[in-house]
């Protein structure tokens, strides 16, 4: 079970501080995440959240552009940030002697980004980003798939209905005066959790992070989450097929399910291992070794807080097989979960694979960061690094019967087919 | 809105020294090494399995084999069919992979210290009794020839196929991925599979890398138990000797309606025993290994053409390729193009500020630890020393090994391993959207050619 020693802090401007020390290696790692995320975008200003995180490296009052970036790895480190549906975290790991560095730039670009802003800044990083979007979305086979499943299973102006990157409309709209409004409203040390893991000393540490962050006004009037309120279930069977430069057929199966956080996605989170962890797992046993209409089967829940979660699930046909009978085959083995009880051995399997995974990620004291960042942002409840892997353990066959017989049904189902598109209009 | 309250960046700290932790060999009499990495704080054990059993050790008729060979392994043993063999281990929590490079086969696992009897049983299983069933044969097989299929559909791992075959001449091993090509593997059977193994997974040029939390007088009679009475020796890998595909020139593999135009510009690069390997990190660094590089700085935070660019060496046994990598807007490709070859061209005729220089060598000797973090980080840290047979104190002197590369070392790294006059410059995207400003850049011979 892991084991992640911890103290927790509040500045008085609000800042949530959680300090995890181990001096196995004389390194740290420095991760804050904002509450803010795609989801919080306004309507035509898709994109917005992440191009922002771009801004965000493109200087402050007293760091030039690109100087984040080049006095981190100076200093022997690595750094990077993230944008997704609920939220936003920059990161940063570095030789431990160092650890002012990154509580200096980090908190500069909080205390003062916009002094630095400036139209020219602002477009090169929205070129940065639409090719970002053309590197892993638009030039790529499958590369759509979020972004439909996304816009399907979330009504119009959920905040759900679309994925972190944006549409290139949007972004092309993006102006100065969105990122004056955007850091205004969201980035304040009262809608964030600063971790330090790794080596230093507690009390040095919280007087550096004092010192830096403390002068950093609160914003009182953070704009409260977006409501995402959604029905539990879509209600129907939805079909969609998307011609593309594919040359497999792949299907993807996406439910709502209940959100990250609550026993029905514990429930979920295990009837997504027996479906598809490891070779030993349902999907791969029946689809890809047994009747041998697939090429490749993986699944997942993503752990996300608003409204519905999304389970997803997919198969790459395997040449010669349709899409048809790939679509069959999962949706035979997927609606088993609901009627069928998993046997110890098989629970015991996909239990002790996440305990060993567990173990795995948190060697890093990058990950012990983020995973204590994420779940005091989240919920307030940072000591769920912790228990995390027994609310796994602690579902049994008959919750998690219950829990796929609520949210795994035709009634909750996309069923997302890519085929390969004929004729020159091939990369449209 | 808020105060300069602390303008000046803050100075370091006392650096605390990091070491590369101790590992001690053992050898068994039948030629089996195990390479003892005990971590205390660690409460994972690794365990990597290698054998002179890559791609350059299949003949070339076979290309692919090695790639099977090791694919199939996980499907099972002579007690164990594929699906109680996944069971087997994966209720143990363990994953079995099996994979191959073109320098070694490898087959690893990750554990709770509790289960490194057993997982190490089930290991030894696979290696020394595969089922290498007739059906799992065929399966794999198929998946193989259609992972091709899909690579060749993302033009980056396309670039980099059609890379390696332009940039090697054809009777060059490198010109081909290690996994063989739809002809190679096409042509393999399951005696080929059965005829590789046979020959080449063999214990006297065999290593075992344990690493993590374990008792090492135990550890070694695990593997004397399970590997002891394995005999044989194998004929270890073929010499490669790279010749290029061609002088300097233009290959355009056309993917009509591409939205980029993903581009490699280099050549034959450097082996893994070359003593110009420190200085040629050094130099990739400076040019195209951090995002603070000279190519992205230019290709992204200036121009906003792509999302990232770099460079760098693939060393191998022998010669693997340099080159620098990006994707970029189609209508940009032209002037992209331009950019890459000049500032490969600068950095060769320029010297480079000591700034710089210094700049990568700290990056680099600064994020040593960083690398040794996990436990299966630390296990494959010992591959290159196993494989390669570099000095055992190789991570030890790593660091000074670095600093010592001076301004002279890194300037003669760039005049000798860039070479302008063989740069292969490769662009996969749409042909009629980018052939003609491609052309008008004159860079050299230029060939239009269809994705395979």
């Amino acid at each position: 079970m892991p084991d992640v020693h911890f103290d927790r802090h509040l500045l008085p401007n609000g800042l949530r501080v959680l300090l995890s020390p181990d001096h196995r290696a004389p390194i740290v790692a420095v991760n804050i995440w904002y509450d803010v995320g795609s989801r919080h975008e306004k309507p035509g200003k898709t994109g917005f959240a992440h191009l922002f995180e771009h801004m965000m490296f493109q200087g402050s009052e007293h760091v030039a552009k690109g100087e984040h970036f080049s006095q981190i790895q100076a200093a022997g480190g690595t750094l990077n940030a993230t944008t997704w549906l609920d939220r936003t975290n920059y990161f940063e790991t570095l030789p431990s002697h160092e650890l002012e560095l990154a509580l200096w730039l980090e908190s500069d670009r909080l205390a003062s980004l916009l002094p630095a802003m400036t139209q020219e800044k602002l477009d090169n990083q929205r070129d940065v980003v639409k090719n970002e979007r053309r590197f892993s979305v638009d030039n790529q086979p499958y590369g759509t798939w979020d972004e439909k499943v996304q816009a399907l299973l979330f009504p119009d102006a959920h905040p759900y209905h679309h994925p972190p990157i944006g549409s290139m409309e949007d972004l092309d709209a993006a102006s100065l005066d969105d990122v004056r409004e955007f850091f205004a409203a969201h980035y304040a040390p009262n809608n964030a959790v600063l971790t330090i893991a790794g080596d230093f000393d507690p009390p040095e540490a919280l007087s550096l992070v004092e010192r830096h962050f403390g002068p950093i006004p609160a914003n009182p009037a953070i704009p409260p989450a977006p409501d995402s309120t959604v029905e539990p279930l879509l209600g129907r069977e939805l079909r969609e097929m998307v011609p593309d430069r594919v040359p497999l057929p792949r299907v993807y199966l996406a439910h709502r399910m209940p959100i990250f956080g609550t026993p029905g996605f514990d429930a979920l989170e295990v009837a997504v291992d027996l479906l598809a962890a490891g070779r030993a797992s349902r999907l791969y046993r029946a689809l890809v070794r047994e009747q041998q209409v697939a090429q490749d089967v993986t699944s997942f829940a993503f752990p996300i807080i608003g409204g519905a979660a999304m389970l997803v699930i997919w198969a790459t046909a395997r040449p010669g097989i349709t899409s048809e009978q790939v679509e069959a085959a999962l949706v035979a083995e997927v609606d088993r979960l609901a009627s069928e009880d998993p046997s110890d051995e098989e629970l015991g399997r996909v239990r002790n694979l996440h305990a060993a995974s567990v173990e795995s990620s948190l060697e890093r004291i990058s990950e012990r960061a983020d995973r204590l960042s994420m779940y005091g942002c989240l919920f307030d409840e940072p000591e769920r690094v912790n228990t995390e892997v027994s609310r796994y353990l602690a579902v049994d066959a008959g919750r998690l019967r219950e829990a796929a017989a609520a949210s795994i049904r035709r009634d909750n189902r996309l069923v997302l087919t890519y085929v390969r598109a004929e004729g020159p209009e091939l990369g449209a | 809105m808020t105060q300069a309250i602390n303008p000046m960046r803050p100075p370091a700290g006392e650096p605390r020294p990091y070491h590369f932790p101790l590992f001690e060999r053992r050898r068994l009499s039948n030629g089996v090494t195990i390479w003892l990495v005990p971590l205390e704080a660690s409460s994972l054990v690794s365990v990597h399995l290698l054998l002179d059993a890559g791609a350059a050790a299949e003949d070339e008729a076979h290309g692919g084999v090695a790639a099977l060979t090791a694919q199939l392994l996980v499907s099972g043993t002579r007690r164990l069919d594929a699906t109680a063999f996944a069971e087997a281990t994966e209720q143990l929590g363990i994953e079995v992979s099996s994979e191959s490079s073109w320098d070694s086969a490898r087959a690893a696992f990750q554990a709770l210290p509790r289960y490194l009897d057993d997982g190490l049983a089930l290991l030894a299983e696979m290696i020394r009794e595969p089922r290498f069933d007739a059906g799992e044969f065929e399966r794999l097989k198929a998946e193989r020839l259609a992972d091709i299929l899909q690579a060749r559909a993302e033009p980056g791992r396309l670039a980099d196929e059609m890379f390696l075959r332009n940039a090697y001449a054809a009777d060059t091993p490198y010109h081909r991925v290690s996994a063989g090509t739809p002809e190679t593997v096409e042509a393999l059977s399951r005696d080929d599979v059965i005829g590789h193994h046979e020959v080449h997974y063999r214990p006297a040029l065999a290593n075992v890398v344990i690493a993590g939390a374990f008792d090492a007088d135990e550890a070694v009679a695990a593997v004397e138990r399970q590997l002891g009475d394995w005999a044989g020796s194998g004929p270890g890998h073929r010499a490669i000797e790279p010749h290029a595909g061609g002088g300097r020139r233009v290959v355009i593999v056309d993917r009509p309606g591409s939205v980029q135009s993903e581009l490699r510009v280099g050549h034959i690069g450097i082996d893994r025993y070359d003593p110009r390997y420190f200085p040629a990190i050094v130099m990739s660094t400076i040019v195209g290994g951090t995002y603070s590089s000279r190519l992205n700085q230019r290709l992204r935070e200036q121009l906003g053409y792509t999302y990232g660019a770099r460079c760098g060496f693939d060393p191998r046994r022998s010669a693997g390729i340099f080159s620098a990598t990006t994707a970029v807007q189609t209508d940009v490709t032209a002037p992209s193009i331009a950019e890459l070859v000049a500032m490969l061209e600068v950095a060769r005729t320029t010297p480079f500020e000591e700034a710089e220089l210094r700049f990568a060598r700290d990056y680099q000797v600064g994020v040593f630890p960083l690398r040794f973090e996990s436990t299966a980080g630390i296990a494959a840290a010992i591959e290159p020393i196993a494989v390669y047979g570099l000095d055992d104190d190789y991570w030890q002197t790593y660091r000074d090994r670095l600093e010592a590369v001076g301004p002279a070392e890194v300037a003669s790294a760039a005049v000798e391993l860039i070479r302008p006059d063989e740069l292969l410059i490769l662009a996969v995207g749409d042909a009629s959207e980018i052939r003609a400003d491609v052309e008008a850049l004159d860079l050299g011979p230029l060939e239009v050619v269809p994705a395979p």
